[in-house]
């Protein structure tokens, strides 16, 4: 049984050049996930995306993996400020394009939840359940939760 | 729950054996030491005591069968586990769907593009 990943599937009506444009340009990953993106689309790169909840910003660490255009783009997010991004302390987010036809099959899977799913589960309910101890909860909570809960738009 | 058992929570799911165990466990539909032993290059005792901080923490339920005990996984904390992860694909589907959207329009713009382009042409041919 596998609970540490998520793999996603979508055809889309657009040539793979295009779809990999729009999941690695960080000009348009803006558009459909952080508020800014800035990185460069480039293996290695560090960067940051930010999130904007209630007038408030969120920065969030951001690490290009692979890039090869119009096949593949990953990168790692989530990891502790001025650490490097490993398999321990990130996410693993990898795009997969294939021609489709006219179009493309993208295929999203994301990983790194076997590793920091069971202590995020684990905190969530007790930042749900616990007032008691609520200051020793958040200050672990906050760099792992916050990030999901503003990310997750 | 205090703070104490909260610190054995954590240090329950920090372990990388302890998360291969919890992962046999719930493959197998429980175990033992002497059966977790077995799967794993570790010492039953080694595994009894990463049992007991797993129990601890409520991660997995011991139950006596025989001589020794049987374990279980929470199947509440696997429940909030699995829930979480749930939400966050509920969140990748959004996010795709945009990525379709904006990929589609840009693909578009660039059909009409072309086929001006080519009425264009056709008229100055003309």
């Amino acid at each position: 049984m596998e609970y540490g990943s998520i793999e996603r599937e979508i055809r889309i009506d657009a040539a793979p050049e295009v779809v990999f444009d729009v999941v690695s340009d960080p000009a348009h990953v803006q558009q459909w996930w952080p508020d800014e993106a800035r990185y460069e689309a480039v293996p290695g790169s560090a960067g940051q995306i930010v999130f904007t909840k209630a007038g408030e910003k969120f920065p969030v660490t951001f690490q290009v993996v692979d890039v090869i255009p119009g096949r593949r783009f990953s990168f790692r997010w989530a990891h502790p400020e001025g650490e490097q991004a490993s398999k321990d302390n990130s996410f693993l987010v990898t795009f997969e394009l294939e021609p489709a036809g006219d179009g493309t099959l993208l295929r999203m899977t994301e990983t790194g939840f076997r590793e920091r799913g069971w202590e995020a589960a684990v905190l969530e309910d007790a930042y749900r359940d616990h007032s008691q101890g609520w200051d020793y909860h958040l200050a672990r909570l906050a760099p792992y939760v916050e990030t999901y809960l503003v990310a997750a738009r | 729950m205090n703070t104490a058992v909260d610190d054995a929570l954590w240090s329950a799911v920090g372990d990388p054996t302890r998360r291969r165990m919890l992962d046999l466990l719930l493959a197998e539909d429980g175990g033992t030491a002497t059966s977790l032993s077995a799967r794993l290059t570790v010492s039953r005792q080694a595994v009894a005591k990463h049992l007991v901080v797993l129990d601890r923490a409520g991660l997995v339920h011991g139950v006596t069968a025989g001589r020794e005990k049987k374990y279980h996984v929470d199947s509440q904390q696997l429940a909030r586990a699995v829930a979480q992860l749930a939400d966050v694909g509920a969140t990748w589907d959004r996010r795709l769907w945009r990525i379709k959207e904006i990929a589609e329009a840009i693909q578009e713009q660039a059909r009409k593009q072309a086929m001006e382009q080519s009425q264009g042409q056709t008229k100055m041919n003309n």
